[in-house]
Parts: structure tokens; sequence; C-alpha cells
């Protein structure tokens, strides 16, 4: 048993105990598992659609190859996050359904609810544990939904997409307009140095994305949003050192 | 269209079978572990996190993505199958990751898309992007990362702690903007951020600014709603892809 006093910020502490380790190793090692079975599936019956054995090869290295830039991406993200949360929870949840700025959004939503902040004084070991339940929580219930709802989609069950196209195109658009505009907003009364992160991460996703355009960069997109956490990073080091 | 023989449509019919019960399974059991996390540093601390604390919390991250769990499964059905959506909704990344390395990898061993060897392309693919993304995490953050973190001085760590979440939002703010197209929405979630955060937070009790994220999100989406050019609907919306987050 952890002795631990809710109200420290030592978030290592709590955030690297070796049963999370385990959980998150195991949680890649399913990962795996799927994958080697759906790959056992795919090659013995490849011939019910014609398909050679070097083709199911060839189709696995190139999706492979094809994954390493957006890899390398998150990776540079969840590096940036570690100190915040610790490595266990990280893999975890960068490693499973969600994204960095999804994960995170919740993360500070929720630490908002308990009146406290991401990383700064307020942030001790029981706001981490409510938004570590609150990012496992919603993580959760894309993946009960996928359970419930691909049976379902399988057998034309599920209508859902027949419900108002206008309703469609606005609410989920405007609700991550609205959830990201609130957390931005919320950073800015904290210090200038909050303000300058925001602005210079938000000018390096601006000309990423302009020379991705209009240079033709593709891969530019999968990297801004690494490079503007960086450079937001590095502006707040430089001013506040 | 191609005409199978028998025996291909039984090895589909098994292929189909395997795929949709080990799917199923595995995605269950990655949900089991990802949720124990929590509940597994609740029991073995003692901290006084309460179950009020933690529905409130939930309740305000849902009021944001709430629609987007179900949403989601929806509308990449159409574009995974069953197979993948079990794969897809396990791992994440879909968008940025899984669903260009099903379409390279069906155009590398040219399969025609809605065809059945372009459904085992794409879990092929989609396995190998599967293993990149295991094997990256474990190596690059798993054991670099934690390494680079121990080594790194504290100075820089303290700000990568305060300033990640700004760091974070400028850039996702921008990009959203760009991605989803609607400046109408766009300008509506900025004046109610300014006004719910700058002004009605700091004059409103706790109760109120517990929830001043989610407010934002509904005050948005009512404002939109209402807003909405209605008649031409669909001409100028933006691609429903847009506005997807994993």
């Amino acid at each position: 048993m952890i002795r631990a006093q809710g109200a420290s910020t030592d978030i290592g502490a709590i955030a690297n105990l070796p049963l999370l380790w385990v959980l998150a190793l195991s949680v890649l090692g399913v990962i795996l598992l799927q994958s080697g079975v759906y790959m056992v599936a795919v090659r013995k019956n490849a011939a019910g659609a014609g398909m050679t054995e070097k083709e199911v090869f060839q189709a696995f290295r190139a999706g492979g190859v094809a994954a390493i830039g957006p890899s390398l991406a998150v990776v540079l993200v969840a590096i940036a996050l570690l100190p915040l949360f610790g490595t266990p929870s990280i893999l975890v949840r960068i490693g499973l359904i969600g994204s960095a700025a999804t994960e995170t959004a919740s993360a500070s939503i929720a630490a908002g609810t308990m009146g406290a902040n991401l990383g700064d004084a307020t942030y001790t070991q029981d706001v981490f544990l409510v938004a570590l339940f609150a990012m496992s929580l919603s993580g959760a219930c894309w993946m009960i939904a996928t359970l419930i709802l691909t049976p379902m989609l399988s057998r034309g069950e599920a209508k859902l997409t027949q419900v108002n196209p206008a309703l469609m195109a606005i609410v989920p658009s405007a609700a991550l307009l609205a959830a990201f505009a609130g957390l931005t907003v919320t950073e800015l009364p904290k210090s200038g140095y909050h303000v300058l992160a925001v602005i210079v991460s938000a000018v390096i996703m601006a000309i990423c994305l302009w020379v991705a355009r209009h240079r033709h960069q593709p891969w530019l997109r999968e990297w801004a949003l690494g490079f503007s956490i960086i450079g937001g990073l590095v502006a707040a080091y430089l001013a506040t050192n | 269209m191609r005409t199978y023989t028998p025996e291909q449509d039984a090895l589909f019919a098994d292929y189909t079978r395997t795929t949709n019960r080990w799917g199923r399974l595995t995605l269950f059991i990655g949900f089991v572990i990802a949720t124990a996390v929590p509940f597994i540093v609740l029991v073995t601390t003692d901290l006084g996190v309460t179950l009020g604390q933690v529905l409130t919390a939930f309740l305000a991250v849902a009021a944001v993505y709430g629609a987007f769990y179900v949403i989601e499964p929806v509308t990449y059905f159409p574009i995974l199958g069953p197979a993948g959506m079990y794969q897809a909704f396990l791992i994440g990344n879909i968008a940025n990751k899984l669903v260009p390395s099903a379409i390279v990898a069906q155009s590398t061993i040219e399969a025609r898309p809605g065809t059945r060897k372009a459904a085992y392309a794409a879990t092929a693919g989609i396995s190998g992007a599967a293993a990149v993304h295991v094997i990256s995490l474990l190596l690059l953050v798993g054991l670099l990362g934690t390494w680079i973190v121990s080594v790194m001085p504290e100075s820089i760590t303290d700000v990568a702690r305060l300033y990640i979440l700004p760091s974070i939002l400028g850039g996702v703010m921008v990009q959203l903007i760009a991605t989803l197209k609607q400046p109408k929405s766009t300008a509506i979630a900025i004046a109610v951020s300014l006004v719910v955060v700058l002004l009605l937070v700091p004059n409103t009790p706790k109760i109120v600014s517990s929830f001043a994220i989610a407010l934002c999100v509904v005050l948005t989406v009512a404002v939109a709603w209402f807003l909405r050019s209605r008649g031409t609907v669909d001409e100028d919306e933006p691609e429903q892809e847009g506005s997807l987050i994993n």
C-alpha cells in the first residue's frame, strides 16, 4: 500500500506504479495479439478473394510503412505529455482509442471541475486521478459504442445516418470548436507566458498548414501539432528563464 | 463484380467469423484493461477521490464528446467494415494513421474498393500500421521517452508540465478552424467562450465555473443551430470526416 496524501503534487509517485506498467504493456500486447490473429485469418483465407501470399505481405508492409510518419508525430506529442501523466498512463491513453488533443482536453476539463489546472500547483494527485478517470471513462464509451453498434450496423439495423443531416453537420463541429475555444480562452488570463505559448503554437500551426497546402508538403500536416507544441514550449522556456 | 466459387465463399466466411469473434474479444479485453487503470490507482493509494468528483468530471467531458461516441462508429463503418472497426476503435488514430494505411495497402496491390481483396488488403494494412504503432510507442515513448524525461533538467520538465496545455491548444485551435471551415460556428464559439470564461466564470459560484467548458459547448451549439443558414444545407457543408476526432 502506497501512502499518499491526495493534496501532494508528486504525480510521479502514483503515476508510475509497477502494476500500471504491467497494464500498459498488456494493452500494447492486446493490440499485437489482435493484429496477429487478423493476419493469420487473412493469410489462411486469402484464396477466398483470389489473393496471393505475396500480396498479403505487400499489403501488410505498405500499411506499416505508411504508418511510420504519423507514428513518429504521435510519439513526439506523447513524450511532451510525459511529465504531466507519467509513462504508463500515456501509453494506455495514446496507445488506445483517442488522440493527444482529445485526451489533453478531457484531462483539462476534468481538472476544471475540481477548480484545478493541469501542471501547476493545483494539479494534485487527486486531480490527476480524477483526470485519469475522466479520460479512461470517455475512451471506454467509444469502445462500448463500437462493440454495440458494429453488429447492428453489420445487420443493417442501425439507421442513425438518417438523422437530420443539418443537425449532423452543425452539432459535432460546433461542439468541438466551442470546447477548444473555451479551453484556449481559459489559458489566457493565467499569465503572459501562457498567452505567448498559445500564440507561438497557433502561428507555427498556421505556417505549417499554409506550407502544406501551397507548397504541397502533405507530411507537414501530420507533424504540424508536434512542431507547434515544441515551439510553444521553447518560447515559454526562453521567456521564463 | 467477379463471382466466387463455393470454396472461396467458405474461406471468406471463415475470415469474417474469425475477425468478428477475435475482434470483439480483443476490443473488449482492451476496454477492460484500459478502464481498470484509474481503479488500480484508486485502490492502491489512499487518495480522497469521491464518486461524485469522478462523475462530475466525466459528465463535463461527455458533454463535449458524447455525440462523437456514436457518430464516429457509424461514420467509419462503411469505410472500415466490421473487421476494421474492432481494430480502429482499439488503436485510435483512425483518420491520421489507420485509414491512410488501409488505402495505401489497397492501392499497392491494386485492390478495387468494395471487393473482398480490398477488405483483406485493408485488414493487412491496418495490422502493419498497428505493429508500427505498438513498436514506436514501446521503444520511443516507453523506453526512450522515460529516459529522456529522467535525464532532462528539472527546469525543462517544469516548463513542459506548466505550458504543455497552452502549447497544444493554440495549434489545435488553428487546425480545427482550418479543417472544419465553418467561419460562423468558429466566430460563435470564440465569442461564447470569451463571454463565459472571462465574464461569467469570475462572477459566479464554483458550480458554474466547474462546467464552464460544457456551458461553452451547449451555448455554442444552440446559437449555431439557431443561426444556421436554412434551405441550402448540403451545398456548402464540409465533408463529415472533417469533424471526426479519432
